[in-house]
């Protein structure tokens, strides 16, 4: 048990999940079993933030419509937030999808937006809040019965579940899926298979222009979830540098990191609510692309 | 960074809420949006009749306001042009009644005059008679002399 509090040890505990898993002894979430877990195995703390952080989003909007069921009285409060948000939503799906009906593109772009908005904003949340509190929670409750708590530092904790590939690919990977359902449903899977096929370079050089299309088709779900993993994992890591500079530096360091906490914070507002923002354009360009039978 | 079930987790749960946010949320609230727009529009343009209403009340109101007011005008007129045909009327009524009474009034002046002269008349003839009797004795009698009398008397 890593009992010396140190900078490595400090930035490896922030950055490393709760991850539980099936070993060959059985279910456990020990840290140090992680490597016999192999791919089934899963980040709880991620997982926890985000259900709960999109049962918060289904909660609210939920509650909004229950206030909103009468047209005749005037919104307020959160259902403004609730309109607003949708208005938002359906401006930018009108601009990019234009006239294709499709009924679950706006749903689909509304609780991407709100859902990766609130994980993002998880961010700004001081980094040994949540962490340092779920360690001596657990510890509390579970350190007696569960072997592999020795401490409240013993149990990992990672807030932000948009710092997590797994969580960032795994929206990506769903928005994968649904592309390919409507580029088969909506072109038909002769004209799918013909546009990954056909291009750039006619008939002749079929196997050249699948791998070259199938780089460009992969590419777009995995660039979409790096994209916002890399910026928020970025803006974690200064977050937790930041603080670093309060726990083990001299007095004048500490003061100035605080400074720089609240400069960077209020910066990382802005790119909380455009990673957000980008994710749920990309989201409706690359279905509005599914949509689209013009050949190019 | 390391890939494991956790992917395979996410893309559910975002099935999930999606399916959710698509089922149940997003329709009733947009519905409400529009059907909220669209009362709002309606609302505007009944105010917007309204108030084209209102201008043309305005404008009936104006009219009849003005009709009313060139009414009262001319009755206000006639009253005057009345009151003042019966002021010269009663005035020349007057005017005549004085004159009635002011004639009458000198007839009678005239006549109680002419009265008075006769009997003053009668009287110095009388007197005249008697007086002449007394001295004449009884030469000259009334009705002997009646003609010369009665010229003497007018000729006073």
């Amino acid at each position: 048990m890593a009992s010396e509090l140190t900078t490595e040890s400090y930035i490896s505990h922030h950055l490393t999940n709760l991850t539980c898993g099936k070993t060959s002894e059985g279910w456990t979430c020990d840290p140090y079993k992680v490597d016999q877990m192999g791919f089934w195995a899963f980040h709880v703390d991620s997982l926890f933030w985000s259900i709960g952080l999109g049962a918060l989003f289904v909660f609210v909007f939920r509650k909004a419509i229950s206030k909103n069921s009468d047209a005749s009285v005037a919104p307020s409060g959160m259902q403004n937030f609730v309109e607003m948000s949708i208005e938002f939503v359906e401006d930018n799906v009108q601009s990019l999808f234009g006239s294709v009906k499709n009924t679950l593109i706006a749903p689909l772009a509304l609780t991407v937006f709100v859902w990766i908005l609130l994980m993002n904003l998880m961010d700004l949340v001081p980094v040994d809040f949540l962490p340092v509190l779920a360690g001596h929670v657990a510890y509390a409750i579970a350190g007696d019965a569960v072997e592999w708590i020795k401490g409240p530092e013993s149990l990992y904790f990672k807030v932000v579940p948009t710092t997590d590939p797994n969580i960032t690919l795994g929206m990506a990977f769903g928005i994968f899926i649904l592309t390919i359902y409507y580029s088969i449903t909506v072109k038909g899977l002769k004209a799918f298979v013909a546009e990954l096929t056909l291009h750039p370079f006619g008939k002749y050089m079929i196997p050249i222009n699948f791998v070259l299309e199938m780089v460009n088709f992969i590419a777009k779900p995995i660039s979409l979830g790096l994209r916002l993993f890399g910026n928020l994992y970025a803006g974690e890591m200064i977050f937790i540098l930041i603080a670093l500079m309060l726990f083990f530096s001299s007095i004048p360091i500490g003061v100035l990191g605080f400074g720089l906490h609240l400069v960077w914070a209020l910066f990382h507002i802005l790119i909380v609510a455009l990673q957000a923002f980008i994710f749920m354009a990309l989201t409706i360009a690359y279905l509005a692309m599914a949509h689209e039978t013009e050949e190019h | 960074m390391n890939i494991n079930a956790t992917l395979i987790a996410q893309a559910v749960v975002m099935i999930v809420f999606v399916a959710i946010c698509w089922r149940y949320i997003y329709p009733p609230i947009l519905s409400v949006m529009k059907e909220r727009e669209k009362r709002i529009s309606d609302g505007l343009e009944a105010a917007k009749k309204a108030d084209d209403s209102l201008e043309e009340a305005k404008l009936a109101f104006d009219k009849e306001l003005n009709q009313a007011k060139a009414e009262a005008a001319e009755i206000l007129d006639k009253a005057n042009a009345r009151a003042s045909q019966i002021v010269s009327d009663a005035a020349s009524k007057a005017e005549a009644e004085a004159e009635k009474i002011l004639t009458s009034a000198s007839t009678t002046i005239e006549n109680e005059t002419n009265k008075a002269k006769e009997e003053l008349r009668q009287q110095m003839s009388d007197i005249i008679i008697d007086t002449t009797q007394k001295i004449l004795g009884d030469e000259i009698s009334k009705e002997k002399h009646e003609e010369i009398l009665k010229k003497a008397a007018e000729e006073l």
